[in-house]
């Protein structure tokens, strides 16, 4: 059979306006798709085209996002955000496996000595320390490869370190508190590193309108063994910091901390004058 | 000159030693060429004016902001495409993924539109077909177009480049030559080089530094004049020690005779001077004077 079949003009009429149906489609797309005379007789709309390309590339060519991403997705966050967050230099896997890793022998330890107060001191002490460290080497020259490379963009600074430290201590608080729950003996005791913790954090925060993060850390960190070791030695009790009278003075940090943060955290030069 | 970069009175002091002193630019729309030796000032001045790195006095002002100021300071890094002397990367990301990241932290948070620019500047590097390989993965001249890349995001319409030729094989030089040539047609570059063949071919203005300060600015012909009359070709190798009769410099061409810079050898005849020998003069000069 020589004579060629071409889609009458009723059909490509029907095709253009969508009310063909799925198998009607194919047999049109594939016969257009060889014959250049049809094709030319389908009319469209340029702009039209290239933005559904656009729309077809950018499906193709899009990166899958990590699992990380995906769950910030999940949860609510921006996809912008969420993609931000990935690069968080102490939210990366080795990190987090890290910290878990520290939680867990904590634990087990804890578990095996039957909550032995030492074990179970040891976790107090270490606990507000993570979240610490976590936002700490969250940003900031030396301790982000590509510092330097987002340094000159409108992001860095200020709004880029407040993004990441909130998702480090959602997540460091997330892996404690899941640690605590873990741990025997009473609740009330496990859980006292939650105040001392955010009064750590927020600190931090405050001090990185004065000096880089990373030093503000360090010097937190050996301010809070001090006052651990003073406790024991000076005062004769180790869990002094612990203690149920002592919360509220953390309490109290925490709420001055915050507005303290709340009304610098525009002025966040994380020690650089600029 | 119509300036869109000011610079007066520069400092800047790393511990006691002192970086940029009291170093004066002023640069226009085209392409900039800053030319020095190692240790001369050009990363930090870039730096400082990029906003990565605060000085210690003097003042700056690019795009009519000033950077010293805080909202002025975000304004200029809106319009900023930054390329450092050493950009780090995070090796695990995609280079798709790395683009897309830094276009957010440039505020491009629709999806459809950043994805459109990062593969709008994936093509003007020539790396479209590596946009999904690991960035460990790339070789030292595609990290070096990524870096390029990244500084094209959001078309920016003040470019600071810290020695960006450096790594690229001969035929991405020349791309890169035709990349900037194009983008300095409407916008402010600035590059630093080492490199006195990228000034000849790309800058319509160059600027040498040495020291920590500005010791000469204006065309790549004004910068060649410097060393008119003093460059002098030779058939035989001038006598005496290593810089003999007053030459700045001297070396062996690949057609067997010497060129020198600086006082004339005997039997030797004048050359057309290069920007390479005003730059090596320049530079000789300032070490003589130290010395």
């Amino acid at each position: 059979m020589s004579a060629v079949w071409h889609p009458p003009a009723d059909l490509v009429r029907r095709y253009t306006a969508g009310r063909l149906d799925p198998v009607q489609v194919m047999s049109v797309e594939a016969h257009i798709a060889r014959c250049g005379p049809c094709r030319a007789a389908v009319p469209y709309e340029e702009e039209w085209l290239t933005a559904a390309w656009e729309r077809i590339e950018d499906v193709v060519d899009r990166p899958r996002p990590g699992p990380g991403t995906r769950l910030l997705v999940r949860a609510g966050v921006p996809e912008h955000t969420a993609r931000l967050l990935s690069a968080t230099p102490s939210l990366t896997r080795a990190w987090l496996v890290a910290v878990s890793a520290v939680l867990a022998f904590a634990v087990a330890a804890a578990r095996v000595t039957s909550g032995d107060p030492d074990v179970l001191l040891a976790f107090l002490v270490t606990a507000p320390v993570l979240p610490v460290a976590g936002i700490a080497v969250a940003y900031g020259r030396g301790v982000d490869p590509a510092y330097e490379l987002h340094a000159a963009t409108p992001m860095a600074g200020a709004r880029l370190f407040l993004l990441r430290a909130v998702a480090v201590l959602s997540v460091a608080f997330g892996l404690t508190g899941a640690a605590t729950l873990l741990l025997p003996g009473p609740l009330g005791l496990s859980a006292a590193w939650l105040l001392p913790a955010l009064t750590l954090g927020l600190a931090l925060l405050a001090l990185s309108g004065r000096m880089p993060p990373l030093l503000a850390g360090s010097l937190l960190t050996t301010g809070w063994f001090a006052v651990v070791l003073v406790c024991d030695g000076a005062l004769h009790d180790r869990f002094l910091p612990f203690h149920p009278a002592s919360q509220p003075l953390y309490g109290g940090a925490v709420l001055a901390l915050l507005v303290l943060v709340r009304l610098r955290h525009r002025r966040l030069t994380l020690g650089e004058r600029l | 000159m119509n300036a869109t970069v000011e610079i007066r009175a520069l400092t800047k002091r790393f511990g006691r030693t002192t970086v940029l002193d009291h170093a004066d630019l002023r640069v226009g729309p085209g392409v900039t060429g800053l030319l020095g030796p190692n240790g001369a000032g050009k990363t930090t001045l870039l730096r400082c004016l990029a906003t990565t790195l605060a000085p210690d006095g003097g003042r700056i002002t690019a795009l009519g902001l000033d950077p010293a100021r805080r909202e002025q300071r975000t304004e200029l890094r809106r319009r900023l495409g930054y390329l450092p002397q050493d950009p780090g990367f995070y090796p695990h990301f995609t280079v798709f993924e790395l683009l897309d990241y830094v276009a957010i932290l440039k505020e491009l948070t629709d999806r459809a539109r950043r994805h459109r620019e990062v593969r709008r500047v994936l093509a003007e590097v020539d790396l479209t077909g590596r946009a999904h390989a690991k960035v460990r993965t790339l070789s030292g001249g595609m990290r070096q177009r990524l870096a390029l890349a990244q500084a094209l995001l959001s078309d920016p319409e003040l470019l600071v480049l810290d020695e960006p030729t450096v790594g690229l094989d001969p035929e991405q030089r020349m791309r890169f030559r035709a990349l900037v040539s194009r983008l300095g047609e409407d916008r402010t570059v600035l590059l630093s080089t080492h490199q006195t063949e990228d000034v000849a071919a790309l800058c319509d203005h160059v600027v040498v530094m040495a020291g920590g300060g500005v010791v000469f600015d204006g065309t790549p012909r004004e910068l060649a004049g410097v060393a008119a009359g003093k460059v002098w070709i030779c058939d035989a190798q001038p006598g005496g020690g290593a810089r003999p009769g007053g030459a700045v410099l001297r070396w062996r061409t690949a057609d067997g005779r010497h060129r020198v810079v600086g006082e004339r050898p005997a039997g030797a005849v004048p050359a057309e001077p290069a920007i390479e020998d005003g730059y090596l003069l320049l530079l000789g000069a300032r070490a003589e004077a130290v010395a």
